[in-house]
């Protein structure tokens, strides 16, 4: 305090005197009175200057404050969290809370477009099954389909449009960037050419879509392209006949299958559909329609596997087989203009060292059913043995078997390598202003000899249209992310007959938009994009271009809304299939008879399909039909090759072929030909997301543009030991074949009762005569006098292809538990298809079996829980109560089926990192199945909250619960209807004809646990003699 | 050697008086703990920690930490229940089946091997509790009224194991706890210091060596020997039922009750002479604790391996005789399978090598017989392995067949467990007389009234 300021101060105002604070204020005190001005100290507020802070005004300070907590508050809150569920004051018209809604749309899963039902609870999507009214499918859907609703909700879809920058990384941007920037270059493009790659179009609208855009830009160019098509078989049957496609064939009818290389029931056409006409052929109810498959194969296929004469013979090695089969027939009578006298059924045999007694009976089999058999050839085999097979089903009048009602209709036909080929050069020369992948993968895809990577680098700009990151996404410009199938409009045309439709069934869950709406938009004819966009175009071109021709009686409105309602159009179409067999097509076929040493066959993945379905981990764990192994592809081999390379399972081999080489682990798969590596193709994906990627091995590189056989069947490669192991893990132990003491184990434990058709029309009971008289029990049998549930499994009907395996899952909210549990023997899944060989190693026969919860009467289970958390209902079912649970697993320990499965961790936390526990992926549980914790028993249940809501059903509508009333999700998805549910004690209800059947028994029967699951003993339709 | 077979060997030997005897055993109470024994508690706890640090990230991350899987839902965690408990067994036979046949060389172990039981049975308890898969719920399996009317499953072995094991923990401590008080009134007149005299008065209970008190005292630890000695069957029993109630091949198995207790016996007398061995070379209580005494044992040890051998052989013979296939299976796949490797430990350590123990040299060798009691106590751990893991994992549906791998956490928490185990048992060592001094005193010779005049002869 100085004294010069006081003193300089004059205007001393004297304080009032009644409010005084301190003394020195009472006596005005000059000192306090000249503080008193002052807001701060002497000396406090040196060195301060309002000019020197930031230019921040505490009004602008408050303001910024307020709002960061507000987005403090906004952002990092869970929307999704409401804290509290607050019912709909306004009920949406649709929407019943706790009742399900359907919605018929099409699965985009693949280029088949199967008709599918979408099931969703309060607006969103959580099961898929088929589409009862497709006539392809007829409500039955594969695997894929019903996992790629965990494709809807996978937490790692793209969710804003990307654009890489000059380091290399992806910015996020804006649509209305995205669009600008696009369009601007699609403008500047010039003469230059604009390149759509894309798969197997589908769908009629979204065609005419990219005729709008080719219209629009100057020079457009489409490729299509599938990794796996039909088009060899589909060239040499236009060689045969002329034109056309490959026709359908009516498996129903067929008395004899000869399926050479041919995973019909596999991978090779659409195996729902294929499955369901074939087991046609299975039903012991009409025993005298029973129809017999031969198999002819190099590796174990699925349809290998239901075959009741199977031959291992390496692909390159079926043309010659033909050949010597048409030389045979003609020996024996069947007249044919080819001379084949060069072809020797039996040197062919001796040589390939293949069962004499197998050829007689095909021999003999397919001159007696000369118009009631049918010679099928796989998609992979080359043209000649196409032609050879035509032309063999021609000379024995097999012709009758093809399909006249229906046929393969493309919207447009996939391109010719060539034309392929064309792009690349253009590409290299720097003509190719635009590259757009139309929600393809051609950078994973496409052959490797084409170079697209390298060639792609040269493109003036790379737009990938994706639902998720890929290989071809990660080398692009510019990523627009897409709608979901389910989030999507559309429609689709594979075969003659009818139209199939799509519809949203929950609105874009992020900001993705619909890839035909994109293109539109860019064409500009249709203004910019909004979600209505393609949804008006669709209305439009069904109103304009189909409906007329439909001559519907229904005005446009009302027949679109029953089109939507119903999922497809049926509509009137003539099917043309050429029956005059081309004779010249015949000097296609030249003798080939050198063999390399070993040939490497690629085969689509059963699981992944192309590769589109390596992020789901729903079939990245589904065991493979036959070799149960998970997450991974292998080099599957015979046990000859592996003595001949010195290795054992999971040792690696290094497969080479020209420049391309791969190691990868081998599995000894009985069954297997000798001298030829087979690996599926649709692993060893680079960016799939934290699911898929690097899970398996890349074997798309074997595929090239220029191939001597086949593109999926290459000769000349050398195959050498690699050193090295990589564990290959399943669900099931391989157990060695030639330890006595655990061969045929499942035989001689009665866990597969099997006979042939002859012994069941000698003895229908000969399954009943052997089974166990039932024990007597100390405890009085519980009366059950209501309805009480059972199972039977028709084990003729059943292919084992496990797809049952996946519809259980998304029912039961099953978690996913990833490679290093299934490796320890921790797989979650209720319901598993276990596989049995017996025979030799070479000549294997196999048994598949579903087993799950057999719901026993006297469970073992129950009796040993100590807490009754597993206890039986009045109706029959062994009940898991999860809440009750303490985890001592004494229940799983005395479960003679090991159905039982412990959540030894919280795997929807364990699995990559908690990925299944993101909000997003919430959305995919069944509201109506607990989601299981860590530390509890789980299985089976019968699908009890299907049989709780068809009981309140039943109580609300007074009436009593039927068996019929409920179906399992198993049941739902079979494609062969081998699985029935029903009530046991309603005895006039079908589902009694199946459980009282003759060829009925039950699994592990002497242990008296009284199971109620029926397994219908499996029928070989082999020869008498062999009965 | 020349034995004199015409009269009794000395209990104690050295001619020991009486007071001796007192400051013999007493002598580790006094004292301070050395550098020694913090080694040895050092090491026991940091096993101790270990099993702790395991059983902590298994609480946390779930049991899928461990080796169990489908089919082998059970694993190291049963295995070690069963192994722990079967070493509890020795303690309450020396003191209560002994003690009833009059059997006097039991005195200088007994106190011993009760103490031995007594942490064998924490160490066992310790395994049903954490091996569920929600530890937190454990109180379920406990009958208590509760607002749900949730009652437990009386059919279930689990809810028997948790009363037979808890009865018998409980009585053998009550049975323990009566034995000391004579020594804690004993210490209490020994020690100067302040902390102790309170301590040992609260716990010997006014004991004040009144003739009234001795009657009283021998009647009621008659009546508690009387009650403990069913429980030393019975426990073991109703752990065997554990596996015998079942259908598992391999387990639904009638030998199991005999059978398990011979074991448990076999392998809880394997544990003591261990033990003692060490204990009294350390303590200096080779007069009271003889190389008799351990001969006896050892020949014990002897019997009981015979009847588990006898076991295995019948095993084999009841799967052969049964006429089941997948009963035969499952023995000739445990001789010959994947894990016949823990089989032929199993039968080399708990049959072949025990039978050295027809030598008496061998009985009487200190080097020998400690190789010996530690293969069979590693024999009896593989015995429940083998019994527990190999049933399981190849069962009767071929397609579900496993195979089990332990982990880091299942070694670890069984180290765990054996530092638990020493942690107490070298606690005990230097808080409470381990030799029971009033017993050990009515036996030495001198201490009976006798016609030879009390003479040493």
């Amino acid at each position: 305090m100085s004294q010069d300021k006081l003193e300089s101060n004059e205007n001393i105002k004297q304080p009032d005197s009644n409010y005084w604070r301190s003394f020195n204020e009472l006596y005005n005190d000059p000192v306090f009175i000249e503080n008193s001005k002052h807001e701060f100290y002497n000396g406090v507020t040196d060195g301060f200057s309002p000019n020197e802070l930031s230019g921040l005004s505490r009004r602008k300070f408050l303001a910024l404050l307020g709002a960061s907590a507000a987005l403090a508050g906004a952002g990092c809150a869970d929307y999704r969290d409401k804290g509290e569920i607050i019912p709909y004051n306004q009920k949406p018209e649709e929407v019943t809370l706790g009742k399900p809604t359907y919605y018929a749309s099409t699965c985009t899963g693949c280029s088949l477009s199967c008709g599918i039902l979408i099931k969703t609870r309060e607006g969103r999507p959580i099961k898929i099954d088929g589409n009862p009214d497709h006539p392809v499918n007829q409500g039955k859907i594969c695997a894929k389909g019903q996992a790629n609703i965990l494709n809807l909700y996978d937490p790692e879809r793209l969710s804003t449009p990307l654009r890489r920058n000059n380091l290399g990384y992806f910015d996020n941007i804006s649509w209305e960037i995205a669009d600008k920037e696009i369009l601007n270059k699609l403008n500047q493009a010039g003469d230059k050419e604009i390149a759509i790659i894309t798969n197997q179009i589908t769908s009629p609208s979204g065609l005419k879509i990219i005729e709008e855009f080719k219209s629009k830009f100057s020079k457009v160019n489409v490729y299509t392209y599938d990794l796996f098509n039909n088009s060899i078989k589909d060239s040499a049957w236009a060689k045969s006949y002329g034109s056309g496609k490959f026709p359908l064939i009516q498996w129903d009818a067929a008395k004899v299958v000869l399926s050479l290389e041919g995973d019909f029931l596999g991978v090779d056409g659409n195996k729902i559909e294929n499955a369901r006409l074939f087991s046609q052929g299975r039903d012991i109810d009409a025993i005298e329609k029973f129809n017999r498959l031969y198999v002819v194969e190099g590796n174990m296929s699925l349809t290998g596997m239901n075959a009741d004469y199977r031959m291992r013979l390496r692909p390159d090695a079926q043309y010659e087989f033909v050949m010597c089969l048409i030389n045979e027939l003609s020996k024996r009578g069947i007249s044919s203009s080819i001379i084949t006298s060069q072809y020797s059924l039996q040197d062919f045999a001796k040589r390939f060292s293949l069962p004499g007694k197998f050829l007689n009976h095909l021999v003999n089999d397919l001159i007696a059913n000369r118009g009631k058999a049918i010679v099928y050839s796989g998609s992979t085999l080359p043209e000649n043995v196409h032609i050879a097979v035509n032309y063999l089903n021609e000379i024995l009048g097999n012709t009758s078997l093809y399909r006249k009602d229906s046929t393969i209709q493309q919207a447009m036909d996939l391109s010719l390598t060539d034309y392929l080929k064309n792009l690349i050069s253009s590409l290299d020369d720097g003509k190719v202003a635009a590259v757009i992948h139309y929600d393809s993968n051609p950078a994973y895809h496409l052959p490797s000899d084409l170079n697209y990577r390298k060639a792609l680098s040269k493109a003036g700009v790379v737009i990938t249209l994706t639902v998720s990151e890929n290989e071809s996404s990660a080398i692009s410009d510019y990523v627009l992310p897409i709608h979901h199938n389910f989030e999507s409009w559309g429609d689709a045309k594979t075969r003659s007959g009818f139209y199939s439709l799509l519809q949203p069934v929950i609105s874009p869950i992020t900001d993705t938009r619909q890839k035909e709406g994109i293109l539109l938009s860019w064409t500009g004819i249709a203004g910019s994009y909004d979600e209505t966009l393609y949804h008006k175009y669709l209305l439009n071109n069904w109103e304009k271009n189909i409906y007329p021709g439909l001559n519907s009686k229904m005005s446009f409105q009302q027949f679109w809304n029953s089109a939507l309602h119903d999922g497809i159009v049926l509509v009137d179409e003539k099917v043309n299939i050429s029956t005059e067999f081309i004779s010249s097509s015949l000097n296609e076929l030249k003798p080939v008879n050198k063999y390399s040493d070993y040939v490497l066959v690629l085969k689509e993945s059963f699981a992944l399909g192309d590769g589109r379905f390596a992020n789901n981990g729903f079939m990245q764990e589904l065991p493979h039909p036959v070799s149960k192994v998970t997450w991974d592809n292998y080099a599957a081999i015979s046990e000859q090759t592996s003595k001949e390379l010195n290795v054992k399972n999971n040792d690696l081999i290094e497969v080479k072929s020209g420049n391309n080489k791969l190691n990868i682990p081998v599995f000894i798969q009985p069954g297997c030909a000798d001298r030829m590596i087979e690996i599926e193709l649709g692993y060893g994906r680079e960016k799939a997301g934290v699911v898929g990627s690097s899970v398996g091995f890349n074997a798309n590189s074997f595929i090239k543009s220029q191939f001597s056989v086949s593109p999926w069947i290459i000769e000349g490669v050398s195959v050498t030991k690699a050193g090295g192991t990589y564990n290959l893990v399943s669900t099931q132990e391989h157990h060695a074949f030639d330890i006595e003491r655990v061969q045929d184990l499942h035989k001689k434990r009665h866990i597969i009762q099997e006979g042939t058709l002859e012994t069941y029309k000698k003895n229908p009971k000969f399954i009943q005569d052997n089974r166990k008289h039932e024990l007597e029990s100390v405890y009085k049998p519980f009366p059950y006098d209501g309805v009480k549930w059972g199972m039977a499994i028709d084990m003729n009907k059943c292919i084992g292809c496990g797809e049952c395996i996946v519809a259980c899952n998304v029912e039961n909210n099953v978690p996913i538990v990833g490679k290093d549990q299934v490796e320890k023997g921790r797989e979650m899944h209720w319901l598993r298809v276990d596989r049995y060989y017996s025979g030799t190693i070479n000549e294997p026969s196999v048994s598949t079996q579903i087993m799950l919860c057999q719901q026993c009467d006297q469970a073992p289970c129950e009796n040993v829980c100590p807490v009754v958390a597993t206890n039986h209902s009045p109706d029959g079912l062994n009940q898991m109560v999860y809440n009750r649970c303490v985890g001592t697993r004494y229940c799983s320990n005395n479960c003679p089926y090991k159905v039982r499965r412990f959540n030894y961790f919280n795997f929807r936390d364990h699995f990559r990192d908690g990925y299944q526990e993101q909000p997003l992926l919430a959305l995919l549980n069944n509201p109506e199945v607990t989601v299981r914790s860590r530390g509890v028993m789980e299985k089976c249940t019968f699908c009890l909250q299907r049989i709780s809501d068809a009981r309140s059903d039943a109580i609300r509508e007074n009436r009593p619960l039927k068996g019929s009333d409920v179906t399992t999700a198993c049941q739902d998805s079979c494609s062969t209807n081998a699985i029935k549910f029903g009530d046991i004690n309603d005895l006039e209800s079908d589902f009694s004809k199946f459980r009282n059947h003759e060829l009925g028994y039950y699994v592990l029967e002497e242990l008296n646990v009284k199971p109620n699951v029926t397994y219908l003993a499996r029928l070989r339709n082999t020869h008498s003699e062999e009965a | 050697m020349t034995i004199d077979y015409s009269k009794e060997l000395p209990t104690v030997e050295g001619r020991l008086s009486i007071s001796q005897i007192e400051e013999l055993v007493a002598k580790p109470l006094d004292s301070k703990p050395d550098k020694k024994f913090f080694m040895a508690l050092s090491i026991s706890g940091g096993f101790l920690m270990i099993g702790a640090i395991c059983l902590l990230l298994s609480f946390y991350y779930g049991i899928g930490l461990w080796g169990n899987n489908q089919p082998v839902g059970w694993g190291f965690d049963i295995v070690n229940f069963v192994f722990w408990v079967g070493i509890g067994h020795a303690g309450t036979l020396i003191s209560a089946i002994l003690f009833l046949l009059r059997q006097k060389w039991r005195t200088g172990i007994a106190r011993f091997a009760e103490a031995m039981t007594i942490f064998a049975v924490m160490c066992a308890g310790l395994f049903p509790a954490i091996h569920t898969g929600r530890p937190w719920l454990d109180g379920y399996l406990l009958p208590y009224p509760n607002q749900h009317s949730l009652w437990v499953n009386f059919t279930s072995p689990l809810i028997w194991d948790v009363f037979a094991v808890s009865t018998y923990f409980t009585v053998s401590l009550v049975f323990w706890y009566v034995g000391l008080i004579p020594d804690f009134a004993s210490l209490r007149d020994r020690t100067v210091s302040k902390i102790r005299k309170t301590v040992y008065s609260i716990l010997s209970l006014g004991w004040r060596h009144s003739n009234r008190h001795w009657l009283h005292y021998e009647k009621a630890y008659l009546l508690l020997a009387g009650f403990a000695t069913p429980l030393v069957l019975s426990v073991h029993t109703i752990v065997s039922f554990d596996f015998a109630v079942s259908i598992l091949p391999g387990w639904h198995t009638t030998i199991f009750p005999p059978y398990f207790v011979a074991g448990a016996i076999f392998s809880g007398f394997a544990m003591v002479v261990t033990v003692l061995i060490f204990v009294r070379k350390i303590f200096d209580l080779q007069n009271i604790i003889t190389m008799d005494h351990l001969e006896k044992m050892n020949k014990v040890i002897l019997a009981t391996g015979l009847m588990v051998g006898y076991a295995y052989g019948m095993e084999f013979f009841i799967a052969w005789y049964s006429g089941v296939q997948a009963e035969q299976f499952v023995f000739i796949n445990r001789a010959f399978g994947p894990y016949a490797w823990a089989y032929w430990i199993m039968v080399s350590c708990n049959v072949i090598f025990p039978q050295l123990f027809w030598f008496r040299k061998i009985r009487r060798s200190i080097p020998l017989m400690l190789i010996i009691v530690i293969l069979v106590n590693v024999g009896m751990w593989f015995e429940r392995f083998v019994i527990t893991v190999t049933s399981l994992h190849r069962d009767f549906l071929p397609s579900s067949w496993g195979y089990y791998i332990p982990t880091l956490y299942d070694v670890g928490i069984l180290m765990g467990s054996f530092g638990l185990f020493f942690t107490l048992v070298i606690l005990f060592t230097k808080t409470i007389p381990v030799v029971s001094i009033s017993e050990v005193k009515a036996v030495t010779d001198g201490a009976q009234p006798s016609h030879h005049g009390g003479s040493h002869a």
